[in-house]
C-alpha cells in the first residue's frame, strides 16, 4: 500500500520536515484555476521528481506544473487541516482525547503528537491501517535517536535545519519501505 | 447502536441541525457548535485540496481516540455529520438513513424554509425513532 508523504511540524506551527514519495502529476488532471496568485510561474521541470526531500524548506522550489501547491504550501495546508481537526476534537470530547486519523474517498491522514508538541502526520493509502504506533515509532527509534541526540543538531529547527540529516533520512526510508511491503 | 450525536451542516457551512443522543460527547453552546460547524466545512473542503491523488473528495471518516465521525456530503452540498463510538460499524448507512429522513420530513414539509435551521417535530421522532428505538 503506498505512502504518499510524511511531515513533522514543531511546537511553533513550522513545519521542520517534508518527505513525499509519489510522483506529482495530480495537477496534469486538475483544472487550473484562473486567478493569477494561485498560478505557480516557474519553469515546468521535465522529468517528475520521484523523491522529493525538503530538507531545507526555506530554500527549495521544487514546483511542478501551473495550479499545483508548492511542496510549502501543501504543508501549510495540512497544517491547517490536523491543528482544527485537534482543536475540535478537544472541544468535543475533552482535552484528554486524541485526534488520531481521517480518511477521505482517496487517501487517510494519520497523526501523533508527542508530549512536546511535536507533530507528525503522514499521508498514505485509504486501506492503510491505523499508523500511530509507527509514527511514535518514527519518533521514538529515528528522530530521538538521530536529531535529538545530535550533538551538532540546534535545539530548535528553524527552516527544518538539522531535522534532515541522512541517518535520519536513511532510517526514514527504510522503515517506510518496511510498511509498504506489509 | 450507539450514536453520540448527529449535525446537519447547510452547504454555506451553517449549522441546521444539531442533537446528542448518548452520552459521551461534551455539550457546546450554540454558538460553540456553530464555529465547529463552520470550522469543519472549510476543512473538508481543504482536506479534497491536499489529496495526493488527483480527483480526491473530501473527509469521510474522522477518528479519535473516544469517537469516530462519518461525514457524508449530499450532491446539493448538505453535510450530515454522524459521531458515535470508535468501533462502530456502519455509519455511513446511518447517515444514508438520516439523509432519506431528512428528505421525508424536513424537505417535504411545506413550512421549512430552505438553508435555515430545522425545527420539524415530525423529523425530531423519526430521528429518535430510528436512532433509539427501544424509548
Amino acid at each position: 500500500m503506498p505512502i504518499y508523504s510524511f511531515y513533522i511540524f514543531d511546537r511553533h506551527c513550522e513545519c521542520i520536515y517534508v518527505k513525499q514519495w509519489l510522483e506529482r502529476e495530480r495537477n496534469s488532471l486538475r483544472p487550473t484555476t484562473s486567478s493569477g496568485a494561485s498560478i505557480i510561474n516557474s519553469p515546468l521541470s521535465g522529468a517528475p521528481d520521484k523523491r522529493i526531500s525538503a530538507g531545507t524548506i526555506a530554500d527549495q522550489s521544487l514546483r511542478t506544473a501551473p495550479g499545483r501547491l508548492s511542496v510549502q504550501d501543501d504543508a501549510k495546508l495540512v497544517f491547517g487541516v490536523v491543528f482544527s481537526l485537534r482543536n475540535m476534537v478537544r472541544k468535543l470530547s475533552g482535552p484528554e482525547d486524541n485526534f488520531v486519523s481521517y480518511r477521505t474517498g482517496s487517501y487517510k491522514l494519520h497523526y501523533y503528537e508527542t508530549a512536546t508538541n511535536l507533530k507528525f502526520v503522514m499521508l498514505t493509502d485509504v486501506k492503510m491501517s491505523n499508523l500511530r504506533v509507527v509514527l511514535h515509532q518514527i519518533y521514538v527509534n529515528l528522530y530521538v535517536e538521530y536529531v535529538t541526540k545530535n550533538p551538532l543538531s540546534p535545539v530548535e529547527h528553524p527552516g527544518g535545519e538539522g531535522v534532515a540529516v541522512e541517518l535520519f533520512e536513511l532510517g526514514l526510508d527504510r522503515f517506510v519501505q518496511t510498511i509498504q511491503e506489509a | 447502536m450507539v450514536i453520540l450525536s448527529i449535525l446537519i451542516l447547510n452547504k454555506a457551512g451553517g449549522l441546521i441541525y444539531q442533537r446528542d443522543f448518548n452520552e459521551g460527547l461534551k455539550k457546546l453552546s450554540s454558538n460553540d457548535y456553530l464555529v465547529l460547524a463552520g470550522t469543519f466545512h472549510g476543512v473538508h473542503a481543504i482536506t479534497s485540496r491536499i489529496s495526493p491523488v488527483p480527483g480526491s473528495g473530501g473527509l469521510e471518516v474522522l477518528e479519535s481516540d473516544q469517537f469516530r465521525m462519518q461525514c457524508f456530503q449530499t450532491l446539493t452540498g448538505t453535510k450530515f455529520l454522524v459521531f458515535a463510538e470508535p468501533h462502530q460499524p456502519n455509519i455511513d448507512v446511518v447517515c444514508r438513513r438520516v439523509y432519506e429522513l431528512y428528505a421525508d420530513y424536513v424537505m417535504k414539509n411545506p413550512f421549512y424554509q430552505i438553508e435555515m435551521p430545522i425545527r420539524c417535530e415530525s423529523f425530531d421522532r423519526h430521528l429518535m425513532a430510528y436512532i433509539k428505538p427501544k424509548q
